[in-house]
């Protein structure tokens, strides 16, 4: 059996309700129902499902009929599988949810990383896994021979074990799970095209709850947290502390083979290139400082008044598919000034930041 | 005669780079063949994914831009060959 924690058909004791069934209420138009249309209005809002189901270009849009998970909203349910090596999808299972550790480390790792992203998610921002709803976690780990990445295939997240010169293996980081699930976020919400500035802002929206995944399983406020994306992934042959500083774009590492870190922390050092989808990985930099920035404004841990920020800005409605920096800054000032109040600290500290990566001007 | 592949992207977003001069090599010939053998003009886009790698291959007067799941069959084999060149 895949999916234990799945039931055939309607279960009794369901207390999600599924989104086509929202959508459906959302739309009557009979006074009797209008709290319920319009509670669930709100509910689709909060969780970007109606621009999925209204574009229905979604890979994953609801079609009718689906079954209801019989689970405990906010209850993880992780899947790991092994690749043994091969570039092949999914691979073998080698750990459910709720199983105990084993001895393989990135099997381990995977689990508590996916399990440190939901309870980040869940905890603080009340997001039922990556679509909302509270969709399987599946992560794959040995990934291909000496594969020197991780990513996110749509369905799920694949990690590489290195190759043992440059990298480690790619589970080692929290931080680095946590990016590629957000991936997962960002395509069920925002879905920012990966290319160019929308790209780079997909990319730094995975930097920052990549950041955020490990500071709130380690309860590190933005002064004791390193705001390294991939710290250890290096191995001890490589100048470099990790593949990224969010705090100082372009510090992370000055090595013989890999060069210096490219990344720019403003607009007057955005890198124009074909390469890398537009320079996705690069020019991320840009925004990564600008939340780095609002963190240190406000103080405390950054997974509460910044990641709040950040997180209904990527999930609400002020961003489309191909925003820019600039569309992404004026999103993250309304988020502010809506939640925290316009002229409040937190609505000064992201005009400040974007002002000083240089996407907002003349915003004093 | 040379070929260049340069992979861009990845989750850490650092590009590496492996060249081979044709002629230096052992066996020129085969190596010559097999670069004129490939699908240069059957590449076409595709919609980029977060994290994957992206391969841009050149051998004058071809320039290709492949994503990493469309890595397949020659492209593959060129891939490996290049980077064995390269011992690595
Ligand atoms: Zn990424």
């Amino acid at each position: 059996m895949d999916n234990p924690q799945i039931s055939p058909g309607l279960h009794p004791n369901c207390t999600i309700v599924p989104p086509y069934l929202l959508v459906r209420l959302a739309k009557l138009d009979d006074p009797r129902f209008a709290q319920a249309a319009a509670a669930a209005r709100a509910s689709l809002l909060r969780d970007s499902q109606i621009r999925q189901l209204r574009g229905g270009t979604h890979p994953f849009a609801y079609s009718g009929a689906r079954t209801l998970p019989a689970r405990t909203p906010g209850q993880s349910d992780r899947t790991i599988s092994d690749a043994g090596g091969q570039e092949r999808l999914p691979g073998r299972r080698v750990r459910a949810e709720g199983q105990p550790a084993g001895s393989d480390p990135a099997v381990n790792e995977a689990y508590d990383g996916l399990g440190a992203t939901q309870n980040l998610f869940w905890t603080q921002y009340g997001r039922d896994s990556i679509d909302g709803a509270g969709l399987p976690m599946d992560a794959t780990v040995h990934y291909g021979k000496e594969y020197d990445n991780a990513f996110w295939d749509g369905e799920r997240m694949v990690f590489g074990d290195g190759d043992g010169q440059v990298f480690n293996r790619f589970t080692i980081s929290s931080s680095v799970i946590g990016h590629e699930l957000t991936h997962g976020i960002t395509q069920f919400t925002a879905n920012l095209q990966y290319q160019d500035q929308s790209g780079a802002l997909n990319e730094s929206i995975s930097d920052v709850f990549g950041a955020l995944v490990e500071q709130h399983a380690q309860t590190q406020s933005t002064d004791e947290a390193s705001w390294l994306i991939g710290e250890g992934l290096f191995t001890d042959q490589v100048e470099g502390v990790a593949l990224r500083s969010m705090k100082a774009p372009g510090t992370a590492y000055n090595d013989d083979v890999l060069g210096k870190d490219p990344q720019p922390g403003s607009m007057a050092d955005y890198v124009e290139t074909e390469e890398d989808n537009g320079g996705v990985h690069l020019n991320s930099g840009i925004p990564n400082r600008a939340f780095y920035l609002v963190a240190e404004a406000v103080g405390g841990n950054a997974w509460e008044t910044p990641g709040r920020i950040w997180y209904d800005t990527l999930t609400g409605t002020g961003l489309r598919r191909d925003s820019d920096f600039a569309a992404f800054a004026a999103a993250t000032t309304e988020t502010a000034a809506r939640l925290y109040g316009s002229g409040g600290t937190a609505h000064d500290a992201v005009l400040r930041a974007w002002a000083t990566v240089g996407v907002l001007t003349g915003s004093e | 005669m040379k070929v260049i592949v340069s992979r861009s992207g990845g989750m850490a977003g650092i590009r590496l780079t492996w060249e081979v001069r044709v002629e230096e090599q052992p066996d020129p010939a085969t190596w010559a063949d097999f670069l004129n053998s490939l699908p240069w003009d059957d590449v076409t886009d595709s919609e980029a994914t977060p994290d994957r790698f992206a391969y841009r291959i050149r051998c004058a007067p071809h320039e290709v831009v492949i994503a990493e799941p469309q890595v397949n069959g020659p492209w593959r084999d060129l891939v490996n060959r290049v980077r064995a060149a390269n011992g690595m």
